[in-house]
This record gives structure tokens, C-alpha cells and sequence, in this order.
């Protein structure tokens, strides 16, 4: 396997981002799909259990900004359990090819959605860091 | 805390779920939008927030594909050892990025691996 040193670089710089909550693992996902052409669901697993040390190293940092917002964390990660379960569970028994075509038009999507969406103002606290 | 606003971030929150157990990845570009926009949470909250409701959707999804066969640790290995690596750079720096200008980037590379994912 020649492949693991692109891959560990990848994986740093898609890190930094995961570690915002900024979208590291989707373009880690594009990365292994569109570029390393790796086949879809083992992408997929890669990418789930990448995001898992990536979150733990940056959330002691967001802890410590105080950034972390119980009333919001709370609820969103018991409903989306839930549903990344049963998702989980139909993805490994969709058909590749499919799940692949589902993943392209998501993206499309959301980098649709990304690209005209109008820039959200900078909080005054960010400002002050600045 | 009104019951409102914790049916909305539920709702964000099983969206992102979808997202996470079906593509393995992308719950964060949907889960952030939803949480700044649409619940009103300030952004900087909104992004640190969603890396911690995250986190335990990868723990499931991925224990779920393990079982049905669809893990390899062997080729994750390089990957992991680099997205700890990031992790910990994007905790230190997080403060003093400017978000906005990333993400018009990052559109542009979504979109590329959105039509090689769809025509190719």
C-alpha cells in the first residue's frame, strides 16, 4: 500500500477543518471517492471512523472557549442517533452504484446551497479575536 | 429553554443523522446551516456545537457498518492518524479563521466530487 502517505496528509488537513465543524469529512469523503477513487462504502466507513479522533482532539478546545451549548448538543444528538442509525442500516443494504448516485446529487446540493448563500455576518466576539 | 427550539435542533440534529449514517460524512454541512439559520444559534457555537452532536452519530454509524461488514481499520489506519493530527491544529486555531471565504472553496470542490460521483 503506497497510497499512505497521501492519505495521512489528507487526512491532517481535512482534520483541522472536522475540528470546526466545517465540513473536513465531506471533503475527505470527496477526496477518497473523486480522487483516490476508493470504492463508495468503504469510503463511507473511512470516513466515519476518521471523524471520531478528529472531534475528540478538537472538542477539549471547544470545551475550554465555551462554545459547547448543552440545550443545543442535547437534543440534536438524541434525534440524530436515531436516524443516523437507521440510515446506517439502509446504506449497507443499498445496491453501490446507487448509493453512489445518491452521494453525487447530495453533494450537489449542498455545494449548490454553499455557493449562493449569502455570507452570515461575523459575531461581535470573533470580531474582538480579530 | 422553550419546547420550540429543542424541536428544531432535534430536527436539525436527525437530518444531520440521515446524512451521517447513509453517506458517512457530510451531517456538518447540513446540520450548521440548519442550526445558524434556521434556529438562530450564533455561529461560532453553531460550528463547535455540531462537532460534539456529531461525534456519537460516527460512533453508531460506524459501529453498524462494522457489523454488516463494511469496515477496513487497515485502510482507515493513515487516515485517522492525520485527522487526529488536524483535530488538534483546528482546536488551536479555530478562532481565527475566516469562515465565510473557506466555505465558498469548499462549494466548489463539493460540487466537483457531486458531478464525478454522479456522471463518472
Amino acid at each position: 500500500m503506497r497510497a499512505w502517505l497521501p492519505a495521512l496528509l489528507a487526512g491532517a488537513l481535512t482534520g483541522i477543518l472536522s475540528g470546526f465543524g466545517l465540513g473536513g469529512g465531506t471533503l475527505l469523503l470527496i477526496y477518497m471517492t473523486a480522487f483516490a477513487a476508493l470504492p463508495q462504502t468503504l469510503a463511507q466507513g473511512i470516513n466515519l471512523l476518521y471523524f471520531i479522533p478528529a472531534a475528540a482532539a478538537a472538542l477539549p478546545f471547544h470545551a475550554k472557549n465555551r462554545c459547547l451549548d448543552k440545550s443545543v448538543i442535547l437534543p440534536a444528538a438524541a434525534a440524530g442517533l436515531a436516524a443516523a442509525g437507521l440510515a446506517a442500516w439502509i446504506a449497507t443494504s443499498l445496491d453501490v452504484h446507487l448509493l453512489r448516485k445518491l452521494f453525487g446529487s447530495f453533494l450537489l446540493c449542498i455545494g449548490l446551497s454553499e455557493l449562493f448563500r449569502r455570507p452570515q455576518p461575523v459575531s461581535e466576539e470573533r470580531r474582538r479575536v480579530r | 429553554m422553550e419546547k420550540g427550539k429543542t424541536f428544531k435542533y432535534a430536527l436539525a440534529g436527525g437530518a444531520a443523522g440521515v446524512a451521517n449514517g447513509l453517506f458517512g460524512g457530510g451531517g456538518g454541512m447540513i446540520l450548521v446551516p440548519l442550526l445558524t439559520r434556521w434556529c438562530v444559534v450564533e455561529q461560532r457555537t453553531a460550528f463547535a456545537s455540531s462537532v460534539a452532536i456529531i461525534l456519537p452519530m460516527c460512533v453508531l454509524s460506524s459501529s453498524i457498518y462494522f457489523f454488516r461488514g463494511r469496515l477496513d481499520f487497515l485502510a482507515a489506519m493513515p487516515y485517522l492518524f492525520g485527522g487526529l493530527l488536524g483535530g488538534l491544529v483546528g482546536g488551536r486555531v479555530f478562532q481565527k479563521l475566516d469562515v465565510n471565504r473557506l466555505r465558498r472553496w469548499f462549494a466548489l470542490l463539493i460540487l466537483y466530487g457531486g458531478v464525478k460521483s454522479l456522471f463518472f
